[in-house]
């Protein structure tokens, strides 16, 4: 969901580049081996098999009321059903509840439920439920990371009747019917929150849902199984069909080694590989038994978030030239094999109420990045040919948290050094344990932190930019900053329902953080799936999380 | 009649040692587990904002719930104390990140370690022994290839050698199984992977062993009795050999624990070094504290039987400082 949170794949030191040069061998070699068998998505779902899919990153905790886990909701999902599902334009489709009213306030809504869902441990859903889960989710002996904090102020649930619920908040939340629509807000059976609560982070058959799959077994390091829920009738209108599932069985395996999952894929021992590095794209395109499936990640691009509380950040023309005097388009290009997109805003382009305005609105410019030094007064140079103010270098500090760099943004951040260098500009990255890290963080004594935060929801412009989000409690305000309109930008988007007022102030905000200097927007992480043609129906919701309820396969 | 003492006598002393070593034993995982905790305390910064990790949506509440829940707000002696209880009754604690009790998780992940490192011991310690008795005292082609292999066998990162077997192995000939620990077949790949490093160390200090022992009187004397030549080897010159070998192999054992967290990585294997991967990087510090004293007490455990099998081994070790 970000970086550097918990559990995210990180990157293995010893994963040398002999072993990606090989891999890439393997796959140049397997290349046209094989017969490609008759493929294309046309033809007519058939239900039965199973697919193994493998996944890079192995969830620490598989509740979804507690973990922050990307991994885990993508997982439970099928396993897990929400209130409501929502498409790929923003747009809300019932799915557990048929129909949901919203107080003129946003301080209430009322759901009314579907009569014909019951839990697969026979246990009916009802108001009852909703209440159950959604107290579970905020009691502090949950110990939530993250659902919880989807519920915003919560102040609790009314089973106005059978199958009416009604969730009530101390203040105006429009942002709800979006968390309501994630896998961190589904529905466990009553039944197992009472006598499993404490079991539920291990997963396995404990955690028992009314989604379409399952969950029948976990074997720690090694694979998860879940298996069709053959009562299902309840699909949300954005599925592809209704009824029970088409695959008896998904396996997912855990393969945290780039070169053993794309090996495995292509020497036919799975059937679909999640996390594609992007260095083996080119690859897998080339391969005509596989296909490739991508989306790009909604919610906060990857970001460097520029403390404007701290030197030399505190001068507005100093944080404009560091954003532009780094050569962004080329060195994401050439980290990422150019797969990953570069970001112009801190919203990427498929999350609602993006600012397409600001595309190309600040390119690299190293003639433009020394005038506005030399403005600030960093005119002198020193023996490094770094500049200088009254004697003092002109120097940022980055730190780096070596266990939980992933997607190669070490060597994303030493192009960065070297660009910064061109202008003048220092730019250090100490190693630091994570207690040093966020000890100092929190206190604010870093010019620069990276993150990305995925969800499909405008509001994390909130979580980042509005003053109350502060690190140490329990925001990402990364750029200290403190600007009244921003607030009252991403307070009011956070307020109303209305499409055009959220898209009127959170572009006002977007535009405010970036033109400022605030944040400096780097790339979009794809979604990157690769998979046999033989493997049918693969889509991606709106957390670009791959979906396996549609998906089918050719019988062997 | 005659032999009873002189056994008895021998048991005798033996387990004498045996206690003697155990209580040593004893002392070594106390203060394993007191450096472990202390270690811990002094990592800097709020355990509980570690634990959370520095991208959380966890409010105050939570974290004050969290803080109560491991009792980081009661003060040091206490907590070492109860920490100390625990581990007397066997309790390691809950892990941060899974919510479940260490010793379930470490129990859970300790067999399939367990198999993959015994295996590799053991094809470690037949490897060294055939090839080290096979080419002792040649100065053949065979003995300076065998040698070659064992060099680069010994230099070989355990990662790259798992990636090559497992392209050439399942990738391309799909003989064995990519990844998990499902089968025999798939123990395959990963106990060669571990053992062939450790193997050519070992051969390489057996075949010196070896040579060296052959130079002694005692080996013409055994072969004016009329032994042959790969009998004075296999009955008199690799017993005496292999008192290095016993250490190295305890050696070898300890660090075995070690490359199984690259090995199952690569394999996909379920395992402890999976576990404390995971547990390292997710900073879930009870179960890496689990499993820092589960190794200090595997190496304590190991290299006390080594020195006893030492002992057993050769009698010109068991003098009164010995014991």
């Amino acid at each position: 969901m970000r970086f550097p949170g918990p559990g995210h794949p990180v990157a293995r030191p010893l994963r040398l580049a002999v072993a990606a040069t090989l891999t890439a061998g393997i796959l140049l070699t397997a290349c046209g081996s094989d017969d490609a068998p008759a493929t294309g998505t046309a033809g007519t779902p058939v239900a039965g098999g199973s697919v193994t899919y493998a996944i890079d990153t192995e969830p620490t905790c598989f509740d979804i009321h507690v973990s922050p886990q990307d991994i885990t909701a993508a997982i439970q999902r099928n396993v897990f059903d929400s209130l409501v599902a929502e498409d790929n334009s923003g747009t809300f489709h019932p799915w557990l509840a048929s129909s949901w009213k919203i107080a003129p306030d946003l301080r209430s809504y009322t759901f009314t439920l579907r009569r014909d869902v019951t839990f697969t441990d026979g246990t009916r859903f009802d108001a009852a439920a909703v209440k159950a889960n959604f107290d579970h989710i905020v009691a502090p002996t949950t110990k939530s990371r993250f659902a919880a904090s989807l519920l915003g102020s919560y102040t609790g649930t009314d089973v106005v009747d059978e199958f009416t619920a009604r969730v009530n908040f101390a203040q105006p939340f429009a942002p709800f019917l979006q968390a309501a629509s994630t896998a961190y807000l589904g529905f466990y059976s009553p039944k197992t929150l009472t006598a499993h609560a404490d079991d539920l982070c291990g997963g396995g058959p404990v955690a028992v849902g009314t989604g379409p799959f399952t969950f029948t077994s976990y074997t720690k390091g090694q694979s998860i199984v879940l298996t069709r829920n053959p009562a299902y009738k309840w699909a949300p209108a954005t599925a592809k069909h209704t009824g029970a599932a088409y695959l008896d069985t998904l396996t997912i395996r855990i393969l945290k080694e780039n070169s053993t999952r794309i090996g495995s894929l292509t020497s036919g021992q799975i059937d679909v590989a999640g996390a594609v590095p992007p260095a083996n794209v080119a690859a897998v395109e080339a391969n005509g038994r596989l296909q490739l499936l991508r989306r790009d990640a909604a919610g906060s691009p990857y970001s460097l978030y520029l403390n404007t509380a701290l030197e030399p950040f505190t001068d507005e023309r100093v944080r404009q030239a560091f954003q532009r005097g780094l050569n962004i388009d080329q060195d994401v290009k050439t980290v990422y094999f150019g797969q990953y997109k570069r970001a112009w805003s801190p919203l990427t382009a498929v999350t609602p109420s993006y600012d397409p305005s600001l595309e190309n609105s600040w390119p690299y410019d190293p003639d433009r990045a020394n005038q506005l030094l030399d403005e600030a007064g960093w005119t002198g140079r020193d023996s490094a040919g770094y500049r200088t103010r009254d004697g003092r270098r002109l120097t940022a500090v980055w730190p780096i948290m070596p266990a939980t760099v992933r997607e190669q943004r070490d060597i994303l951040g030493q192009a960065f050094q070297e660009d910064l260098k061109k202008i003048g500009i220092e730019l250090t990255r100490p190693p630091l344990d994570p207690g040093t890290f966020l000890k100092q963080a929190y206190a604010g004594t870093f010019a620069v932190l990276d993150f990305s935060w995925a969800r499909f929801e405008p509001d994390v412009l909130r979580l980042f930019f509005h003053s109350a989000s502060t690190l140490a409690h329990g925001g990402q305000n990364a750029s200290f900053l403190t600007d009244p309109e921003v607030d009252t930008w991403t307070s009011t988007g956070a307020g109303t329902l209305d499409k055009a007022v959220r898209d009127d102030v959170y572009a006002r905000a977007q535009q405010r953080v970036v033109k400022t200097g605030a944040v400096v927007p780097v790339y979009t992480a794809a979604t990157i799936l690769a998979a046999e043609k033989y493997v049918h129906g693969i889509d991606f919701d709106t957390n670009s999380w791959p979906q396996f309820y549609d998906v089918w396969r050719d019988r062997k | 009649m005659r032999a009873v003492g002189p056994v008895r006598r021998r048991e005798r002393t033996l387990l004498r040692a045996a206690g003697r070593r155990l209580a040593g034993a004893a002392a070594v995982v106390l203060g394993a587990a007191t450096l472990a905790f202390a270690a811990l305390q002094l990592l800097p910064g709020d355990p509980v904002a570690v634990l959370l990790g520095p991208a959380t949506s966890a409010s105050p509440q939570v974290r004050e719930q969290i803080r109560a829940d491991f009792g980081f707000d009661e003060p040091l002696p206490v907590r070492y104390l109860h920490y100390l209880g625990q581990l007397v009754t066997g309790d390691l604690g809950r892990s941060y990140q899974r919510q479940q009790p260490v010793t379930t998780l470490i129990g859970e992940q300790l067999w399939p370690t367990v198999q993959l490192v015994a295996a590799s011991v053991t094809l470690a310690v037949v490897v060294a022994v055939v090839s080290a008795v096979v080419t002792t005292g040649r100065r053949s082609a065979l003995r300076t290839l065998v040698e070659l292999v064992e060099l680069v066998a010994l230099s070989t990162p355990h990662f790259w050698l798992g990636i090559v077997l497992l392209t050439v192995f399942s990738f391309r000939l799909h003989v064995f199984p990519a990844a998990g620990a499902q089968d025999l077949a798939a123990l395959v790949l990963p106990a060669v992977t571990l053992a062939l490093p450790v193997a050519g160390v070992l051969a390489q200090v057996l075949r010196e062993g070896i040579e060296t022992a052959l130079e002694q009187p005692f080996v013409v004397a055994a072969r004016a009795r009329g032994r042959s030549r790969l009998g004075v080897r296999l009955r008199h010159a690799v017993r005496h050999a292999a008192a290095p070998l016993l250490t190295l192999t305890g050696w070898a054992t300890g660090s075995l624990l070690g490359g199984a967290v690259l090995v199952e990585t690569v394999f996909g294997r379920p395992g402890l070094g999976s576990l404390t991967l995971q547990a390292v990087t997710s900073r879930d510090l009870p179960v890496v504290l689990g499993v820092v004293l589960l190794s200090a007490t595997a190496v304590v455990v190991l290299f006390t039987l080594v020195d006893l099998a030492q002992l057993a081994l050769d009698p010109r070790l068991r003098t009164a400082a010995a014991l």
